[in-house]
């Protein structure tokens, strides 16, 4: 413990002289910047400020990539509250209680809450990372296939719980979304699946495209046609932070966002988004409401965000304690540190002290800097939303195409943003939920290769599941609550069988 | 009588089979090796099976008819217009005119705006953004045959 | 009048196009297409050369990530963009894999291989085979043995079917005449972390990736598909010294242009891609990335270009298309 102090001390001294803490700032102001713009996410900010750290320093390089990731899980739920775009994958869950509470006039208590649970929980979770990361890395190894699918299976019960409405249709938006996840090359084979010769289909719709298209440009085709537009909405400055009693409804689901999220975010190759996802899911379960959920459920703003957070710090778990990357952005992280001469691996955190350390103090200070640099913006944005929607949702449109072209500079990118606003649109008038299908094109790839990796591995025996201590545990929980949720389904049938039977005696 | 649940029901069925025409190319393979098309052929059975269910339990829903395009489609078909020909014009065009012309469309053609608000703002957006993101931010946008 | 004038607007509007076909190349950003996502062997490659050639010529050159579809995205735009010069592609010993895989499904190829021009090659990694330390085989010949005991009971992980990793596999398993379990992963990156986690038992990796992980005592190297050894791990035997010479893999990088691309514009290419792989700097950063420099231009170039091509592509051929069973 006192070593642990000790070299906290060190990093601080790192972390706060001022090179390294003006590339924290830079580094969290772009990921915030990145955060809002929609569809352009931590990845493309990382990717594109690569180059430029070339000639820093590897702390300060790293300092400031960090800082790009986390402030942009920070920036993220800003256009998410206020005009229901998610502004990189993760924040989608944001978008729906988000703007709920903005239409309600809440806009800058959302905001505020997600500013404050997200500090919390990137806070919390340093520690974590301080703390454990060793051991914690090599649980998250332990994480093969088999492991992998059973976890999906859990994301995919959350599907279960995300619906407000009817069953069947979130089932069914959920199984869409699942067939759109299956587009591209098949990994196991080889094969293109539904691609018909377009190349840049080969990974995929893309998660990106699809998300902005369905929330974004759908809410704008949907509102823009009205012949009353939206209400602009003028809030004043009292009602800009949350009230005590919105506070009070944040705090428990801070506090499981942040553990949740970490968990989860550990897990090497698991996507943020299906943190979120889980932790609305988590929320809704355990609210004494949740009816709200859908129109504005503090907890459905404040989970969310707390979990895309938190599963930030939980990704620089594997990352620095054993150089193995555990998704997409510390690939590159590593990539960054490698080109600087430092090798990534187990035995860095030994060998490089001054880096490790210096990294976590700054994460510390990044924290800080994002939540005094989001606050006072709160207003700032809240008045974004002033401005006529006229000449608002043109400038969100040319936003939301340069921020999908800007991910992969593919034009196909857009064409699917477009065609899944018309889908979105289409949605939203035949009553049908459009969450669903994100999480589904999310989870479709994932869980088929988990699947079919397993059975590779163990050369097509199903057992392997059952076989494996951490694989069977969590495919013994999904049973127990897909029984759980059985018991419910069935009463709610047998309910409605008693009353269309008062009814028919009604009437005759 | 056609209800929104029914509609949707059936287009969700006829989407599901028409997957499951798509892949018959692929091989199917077996439950201990599945083939690539092993998981989509199940998920679009469900699918249709939903779908038919949601048309069959649609009949309490409200007919189809009160839907209420009627006051919107012009303007939803003018946006779709728009940012059609934004991802038309992006490569072709490069985005600082296709960006101006598409908000200028929406500015001036749909909205009723004055003219010079809408010039001004097209102009101004396309303009700024771009400085913003490919000059200070080095994402690369593009660029047409006139270096716009 | 009318023909006046005519004549008078094509001309203005023709000249600017005639100036610009013969100003000195070159004299706008050249862009090098990297085909895989940011930090990976492409990438990390591509930076450092960009920014050494823009040293040489004096004029930006930038490198833009096209990813998608094991790099075919990226490839194909380079195939199929102008050949001015101002386009070219970091490409890895994949660029020969895709179009055979594509025939194999019978699909119409993104692109081959015949539309670009090569420019020079920059680093050639040989792939070594690691395996966890727990593992019982000490030297690449137990382990050989025990895969001809134990037909496809040993798995190994890579980054993709038909990927680099996998055929470095492939070509093994059909010298030593072995037959191992594959399981494809989405990448290197969840190929390593699968044999870190003890998943699975082998790997075919790039050296640069692994040798932390060797030196940290996780994973052992058994041996390597080069030529001749890697320097970072001398006690390493290749496969040629084993006696399996068909088991050779490089995963190199090479600068390619598109191949209408006008011939003083290739060769100005090529002595700049000369001067700047002499850079200092240059040097320095693929010391960093524990990549050696292997430089090889014009003809030394193509004749190991179509070596390595002609090997793939039969390798791809023996896989065949993974029929499920």
């Amino acid at each position: 413990m006192l070593e642990t102090l000790h070299n906290l001390a060190v990093g601080f001294s790192v972390a706060l002289s001022p090179p390294v803490m003006l590339y924290a700032f830079v580094g969290c102001v772009i990921g915030t910047l990145v955060g809002v713009l929609p569809g352009v996410g931590p990845l493309a900010g990382i990717s594109l400020l690569l180059p430029a750290t070339f000639g820093m320093d590897a702390t300060r390089a790293i300092v400031m990539l960090a800082g790009i990731y986390y402030g942009a899980m920070y920036g993220g739920s800003t256009t998410s509250i206020l005009m229901r775009i998610p502004g990189e994958a993760a924040s989608v869950m944001t978008c729906i209680d988000g703007y709920a509470m903005a239409r309600k006039g809440r806009a800058g208590a959302a905001l505020a809450i997600a500013a404050v649970g997200s500090y919390v929980a990137g806070s919390v979770s340093v520690v974590g990372l301080m703390l454990l990361a060793p051991p914690l890395a090599a649980f998250a190894l332990r994480f093969g296939p088999p492991e992998y699918f059973a976890l999906l299976l859990f994301g995919l019960l959350v599907l279960a719980y995300m619906s407000s409405g009817s069953m069947l249709k979130s089932l069914a938006m959920a199984a869409l979304g699942l067939l759109l996840g299956m587009v591209g090359i098949d990994q196991m084979s080889g094969y293109f699946r539904y691609a018909y010769g377009v190349v840049e289909l080969g990974d995929g719709l893309g998660v990106v495209p699809v998300a902005v298209g369905l929330f974004g440009v759908a809410e704008i085709l949907a509102t823009a046609g009205q012949p009353v537009g939206p209400k602009v909405l003028k809030p004043k400055l009292r009602e800009l932070l949350p009230s005590r009693e919105e506070w009070r409804q944040s705090v428990a689901p801070i506090g499981r966002g942040t553990v949740l999220g970490f968990l989860i975010g550990i897990i090497p190759g698991s996507a943020h988004i299906i943190s979120s996802f889980v932790s609305y899911a988590l929320e809704k379960k355990l609210s004494k409401h949740p009816e709200e959920f859908g129109h504005g459920a503090v907890a459905g703003v404040a989970g969310p965000e707390s979990a895309n957070n938190s599963a930030t710090s939980g990704a620089f778990v594997p990352m620095l304690a054993l150089g193995v990357p555990s998704g997409p952005i510390p690939a590159v992280m590593l990539a960054a540190l490698m080109v600087h001469g430092v090798s990534p691996g187990p035995l860095l955190i030994k060998q490089q002290p001054e880096l490790f350390w210096g990294f976590i103090a700054s994460m510390y200070v990044g924290n800080i800097v994002l939540l005094v640099l989001n606050l006072p913006l709160v207003g700032l944005f809240v008045n974004l939303l002033r401005i006529p929607y006229p000449y608002l949702y043109p400038a969100i449109l040319a936003f939301s195409i340069l921020g999908v072209y800007a991910v992969n500079g593919s034009v196909v990118d857009v064409w699917i943003m477009l065609v899944m606003g018309v889908l979105g649109y289409v949605l939203r008038k035949l009553d049908f939920e459009t969450a669903p299908i994100v999480l589904g094109v999310v989870l479709a790839p994932m869980i088929e290769l988990a699947l079919r990796q397993s059975l590779a591995m163990s050369d097509g025996h199903y057992a392997i599941f059952f076989q494996r201590p951490i694989s069977a545990t969590l495919l013994a929980v999904a049973l127990i609550m897909i029984v759980l949720s059985l018991r419910t389904f069935v009463r709610r049938g047998l309910d409605w069988r008693a009353r269309m039977a008062l009814a028919e005696k009604g009437e005759s | 009588m056609l209800t929104i649940d029914r509609a949707a029901g059936a287009a969700l069925a006829v989407f599901a089979l028409v997957v499951l025409w798509e892949s018959r190319r692929l091989p199917l393979g077996s439950l201990s090796n599945p083939g690539p098309a092993y998981m989509p052929v199940g998920l679009a059975v469900l699918l249709l099976f939903g779908g038919i269910g949601i048309a069959v339990l649609g009949s309490g829903s409200a007919p189809l008819s009160s839907l209420g395009f009627r006051g919107e489609w012009r303007h939803t078909v003018a946006i779709f217009a728009a940012c059609a020909f934004c991802a038309v014009g992006l490569e072709r065009l490069g985005y600082r005119l296709t960006i101006f012309v598409a908000l200028l469309f929406l500015l001036f053609v749909v909205e009723r705006k004055g003219a010079v608000p809408s010039l001004v703002f097209a102009a101004g957006f396309a303009a700024g953004t771009f400085l913003l993101f490919d000059t200070l931010l080095r994402v690369p946008l593009p660029r047409g045959p006139l270096g716009l | 009048m009318l023909v006046r004038c005519v004549v008078a607007l094509a001309a203005v509007v023709l000249l600017p196009l005639s100036a610009s076909a013969q100003e000195a190349y070159p004299s706008r950003p050249i862009t090098i297409v990297a085909p895989f996502p940011p930090g990976g062997v492409a990438d990390l490659t591509a930076r450092p050369v960009a920014a050494a050639m823009e040293k040489v010529l004096k004029n930006p050159v930038g490198v833009v990530n096209k990813t998608g579809a094991a790099g075919a995205v990226g490839m194909q735009s380079v195939a199929v963009a102008r050949p001015d010069g101002y386009t070219l592609l970091l490409a890895l010993s994949s660029i020969s894999i895709i179009p055979e895989a594509d025939k194999i499904f019978d699909r119409p190829p993104a692109f081959t291989v015949d539309q670009f021009a090569p420019i020079a090659l920059i680093s050639a990694d040989p792939t070594v085979l690691v395996v966890p330390a727990d593992k019982p085989w000490k030297t690449a010949k137990d382990f050989i043995e025990d895969a001809r005991k134990r037909p496809g009971q040993i798995s190994y992980s890579s980054s993709g079917v038909y990927g680099t990793l996998h055929m470095a596999m492939e070509l093994l398993s059909h010298a030593a005449g072995i037959k191992l379990r594959h399981v494809p992963h989405n990448g290197a990156g969840p190929a390593l972390t699968a044999i870190l986690g003890g998943h699975v038992d082998a790997l075919a990796s790039g050296p640069a990736v692994v040798l932390p992980h060797i030196k940290s005592g996780k994973l052992r190297a058994l041996a390597g598909w080069g030529e001749r050894r890697v320097a970072a791990l001398p006690d390493v035997p290749t496969f040629k010294e084993l006696g399996y010479p068909d088991a050779e893999f490089y995963i190199w990088a090479g600068l390619f242009a598109p191949k209408a691309t006008p011939e003083p514009v290739l060769a100005k290419l090529r002595t700049t891609v000369r001067d700047a792989v002499g850079d200092p700097d240059f040097k320095t950063a693929m010391d960093k990335l524990e990549t050696p420099i292997v430089f090889k231009q014009g003809e030394e170039f193509q004749r190991f270009f179509d070596a390595d091509a002609r090997r793939l592509a039969e390798g791809v051929r023996k896989v065949g298309r993974i029929e499920p069973k």
